[in-house]
């Protein structure tokens, strides 16, 4: 399907059929896949799904033509902005060079896992949204645009249907840029991706729901993008310290908001609610090191996501300063992050260049840490008590994106005994992503969890049954390490959905609970299987 | 001095001045915020790490191994590594019609210095210095027409053939191929015609003096040397100036790592950008159509409700 045919008129323009999907090894090769639900008919009627039938946004479909058209004008007017260095000076340069420069070869579309799962559908070739944004912008944008636009192969119609469609394929690349990483030329389709959501989100208020209002928005008015506010905060770290006594027999102190703590820890606060064991794990850790740090409940500061980082500089941006001012506040010397990926990136790598250097702060993963503490030897750890397979899964934003690869295996090489873990192929810096970036963990709008499903998520799946291949049999338990909190969101959603822990004993959890799992000091196992506990979730 | 050697002149003109301001162009824009993309070849970590493995990174002494980037880059740049690595099957073709174009280039240069040396009465037949320019010339040359020929026609054929790139391949995409296939096409004839290349080393000669072409041109020199004029004046404005994004998407976007440490260069950077004025229209940014800055917006919280703080 050439880019072209995104304005055609017509109800749906691709259809995914579960028999098109590329097969998931043993023992799913014989699976009998669930379809993507058709969205009803009253929801048909309401939202935007032409594309592909799935509707990630729930956009409204405009009521009028005369709002069709206002929308049009906007879109390209924000297409104008995003070409500006005072509108959009944060990410000028790569884009208009990943827009210009394309030399049409197709190696990326073998890069990416939502391409190769779906089946090779063409809409979802990471040029393929590119492809449509920079024909757009050189037939209404460029001088003489409109000459001989078809041998020059931008001939694009620009209609209500090719912006609609266009904001929904926003949201079908994980902007996990495996696709940047094997341009021979350095285009990077992910970042056109992540440019057009800004367009849609920054000039017309277009973004997944999950994301802005019930989350970035969310961020700013309550502290955290899980609702969670600051009264809260301070309850929940309180059962968290009872639950630590019962787990340990030993009560633990969880420091809230000390002024001249060398470390403010931030957590994604989705963990206090879904995992709760990992910021368990965490304070035991620290504890046993002896590190002097502390969590803040100031609004933002108690939730480490940033979820501009997907879709809006703006919000991004807010989201970010608050982060380092709460630093700043309490006069820390380092900020840690906790095991959340696009957390680290956004507040490593993103806000870098922010603010001038001297109202920084240095900001530290906390794998890197982690190891840290391991190699001092201050905690003691005995290998045998995790004496089980695992393998590890690779968050794309702290490890393509930020370069942190071998921390996390030294500390997982020193807690199990030999042999235990083994890689994903591939690995490290070639690593899939699990299906859940640039939003997607927490999106659950329309009918989108069924394309994370079938799509996005799927070749992580294969991935992790390769790894365990041989080892089946569910009574031989396997766990998949995974040190971000977004990563385990889709991960567990994808372990559930396929019911991966009955047919095959592959489970989930994120790298301190394993770590606490090992320590000399614990003497009862930290970890819980499905099913041992009173909760589902580790 | 002839038609020809002005069109010469004035495409070599264009060349330059498109040229230049597309690096012109590349190179004034703000610095963005970092983008980078691991494997990075100077943090010397051949896993792909980078300095955010080391504890406390930021009180260390950075190093760069800067000779990483070349190992990473020649190889990139002559053999087209990426091709190579990640789509076989195309690069068949284009690496033989990129290395082609690289000799032909390298050709263009001995013919060059034959020219210049010619001035001063140094003819292959009388100075070795000229005559291996001359052979020089045609060891580059020779393979790089033969080479180009194959790559165009491989890819033409790919581009018409292979599903995969048949839906995103332009007429204008096959006009180029076919406009380059010609060029060592004619190269090659002309080749044929004057072995020695010495009608050619008159031209350059003759561009070189600003004097008046002495030697004959036959009708598909002639011909060749329009294919090569026009082509020189095209392509600035064309994606084929691929190399750009080559040296600016590596280089600048994707091995960028360098951390804010508050370096006198960045921080005024970052503090001009942060007072230019914000457009964007959605409600959410409030940006009052260009009246608040990217300090003012970054730093407000439309939401934050200070009771609650
Ligand atoms: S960023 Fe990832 S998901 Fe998006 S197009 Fe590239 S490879 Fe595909
Ligand atoms: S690999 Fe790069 S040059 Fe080739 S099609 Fe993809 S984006 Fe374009």
């Amino acid at each position: 399907m050439r880019p072209e045919e995104i304005s055609k008129k017509t109800e749906q323009l691709v259809t995914i059929k579960t028999e098109d999907l590329a097969p998931l090894p043993f023992p799913y090769d014989t699976y009998e896949e669930t379809p993507i639900t058709p969205l009803k008919e009253e929801q048909k009627k309401k939202w935007e799904h032409s594309l592909d039938g799935v509707s990630a946004l729930t956009l409204p479909k405009p009521e009028t033509p005369e709002e069709e058209e206002r929308l049009v004008k906007a879109f390209l007017s924000g297409l104008e902005k995003l070409m500006t260095k005072e509108n959009n000076w944060t990410f000028l340069q790569p884009l208009m060079l990943s827009l210009e420069y394309c030399a049409k070869c197709q190696t990326c579309a073998d890069a990416c896992p939502a391409f190769e799962m779906s089946g090779r559908k063409d809409i979802y070739r990471p040029t393929f949204r590119a492809d449509v944004l920079r024909k757009i912008a050189k037939k209404y944008l460029s001088k003489g645009g409109k000459i001989l636009a078809g041998f020059r192969g931008h001939d694009i119609d620009l209609n209500w249907d090719t912006i609609a469609r266009l904001a929904e394929l926003a949201y079908r690349c994980t902007l996990c840029r495996r696709c940047a990483s094997v341009c021979p030329v350095g285009v990077d389709n992910g970042l056109i991706t992540h440019e057009l959501r800004k367009l849609f989100s920054q000039e017309m208020g277009i973004a997944g729901p999950e994301i802005h209002e019930k989350g970035s928005v969310k961020h700013l008015k309550f502290g955290s993008s899980t609702g969670m506010t600051k009264a809260a905060v301070a309850d929940i770290i309180e059962y968290l310290e009872d639950d630590i006594e019962e787990k340990t027999g030993k009560r633990i102190k969880i420091p809230l908001n000390k002024k001249g703590a060398e470390i403010l820890l931030i957590h994604n606060a989705g963990e206090f609610m879904a995992w709760p064991e990992n910021p368990m794990a965490f304070a035991i850790l620290f504890d046993a090191a002896g590190i002097d740090y502390t969590l803040s409940t100031d609004l933002v500061g108690y939730d480490a996501v940033n979820y501009g980082l997907w879709y809006d500089d703006v919000q991004f941006a807010r989201v970010a300063l608050k982060h380092i001012e709460i630093a700043r506040n309490l006069g820390v010397k380092k900020i840690v992050i906790g095991e959340c990926g696009h957390a680290h990136k956004a507040l490593s790598v993103i806000a870098d260049r922010l603010l001038p250097g001297a109202q920084m702060i240095p900001r530290e993963s906390s794998y890197t840490l982690l190891n840290d503490i391991v190699k001092s030897g201050k905690i003691k750890f005995d290998p045998s008590k995790n004496d089980f397979p695992v393998t590890l899964h690779d968050p794309c934003n702290a490890v393509r994106l930020m370069g942190i690869v071998k921390p996390q295996r030294e500390v997982l090489n020193a807690i199990f005994p030999p042999g235990r873990f083994r890689e994903m192929e591939p690995h490290g810096v070639e690593n899939y992503c699990c299906g859940g970036g640039s939003g997607f963990a927490i999106m659950s709008s329309g009918n989108f969890p069924d394309w994370k499903r079938l799509v996005s998520g799927r070749k992580k799946l294969a991935q992790i049954l390769n790894a365990f291949q041989g080892e089946m049999d569910p009574s031989i338990k396997k766990m998949v390490c995974a040190p971000c909190s977004n990563c385990k969101g889709q991960i567990r959603d994808m372990l559930e959905s396929y019911e991966v822990y009955e047919k095959t004993g592959i489970w989930y959890t994120g790298l301190v609970e394993l770590m606490v799992n090992a320590m000399v000091d614990q003497k009862k196992p930290y970890l819980e299987w499905p099913g041992e506990g009173d909760d589902d979730d580790m | 001095m002839g038609f020809l050697q002005i069109l010469t002149y004035l495409s070599g003109l264009v060349f330059v001045i498109a040229f230049g301001a597309k690096l012109l162009k590349y190179a004034t824009m703000p610095m963005h915020v970092r983008w980078e993309l691991y494997p990075i070849p100077h943090e010397g970590k051949e896993w792909g790490g980078s300095f955010y493995e080391e504890i406390d990174h930021w009180k260390k002494v950075r190093h760069k191994d800067h000779m990483a980037q070349y190992r990473f880059m020649v190889p990139e740049i002559l053999f087209i590594r990426a091709l190579h690595e990640d789509n076989r099957p195309l690069w068949y073709w284009s690496f033989p019609f990129h290395m082609g174009l690289y000799l032909c280039i390298g050709g263009l240069i001995f013919l060059g210095f034959g020219a210049f040396v010619q001035i001063f009465g140094m003819v292959p037949e009388n100075s070795a210095l000229a005559s291996l320019f001359q052979s020089l010339t045609t060891v580059f040359a020779v393979p790089g027409y033969i080479l180009g020929t194959i790559g165009a026609l491989g890819l033409i054929v790919k581009r018409t053939t292979d599903s995969n790139l048949t839906d995103v391949t332009a007429g204008i995409d096959f006009m180029n191929l076919i406009w380059l296939g010609l060029l060592f096409v004619t190269g090659f004839i002309v080749w044929l015609q004057d072995p020695g290349f010495n009608v050619s080393r008159a031209y350059f000669q003759s561009l070189l003096t600003y004097g008046p072409m002495k030697e004959p041109m036959s009708a598909i020199h002639v011909v060749n040397l329009l294919i090569f004029i026009g082509f020189w004046a095209y392509f600035p404005f064309t994606p084929m100036t691929h190399m750009v994004s080559k040296y600016f998407m590596w280089d600048k976007v994707k091995w960028d790592d360098d951390p804010n440490r508050g370096d006198a260069g960045m921080d005024s950077k970052i503090k001009k950008y942060l007072a230019y004025p914000v457009t964007w229209a959605a409600v959410h940014i409030d940006s009052q159509g260009g009246k608040k800055t990217w300090a003012d917006i970054a730093t407000t919280n439309p939401w934050e409700n200070k009771d609650q703080k």
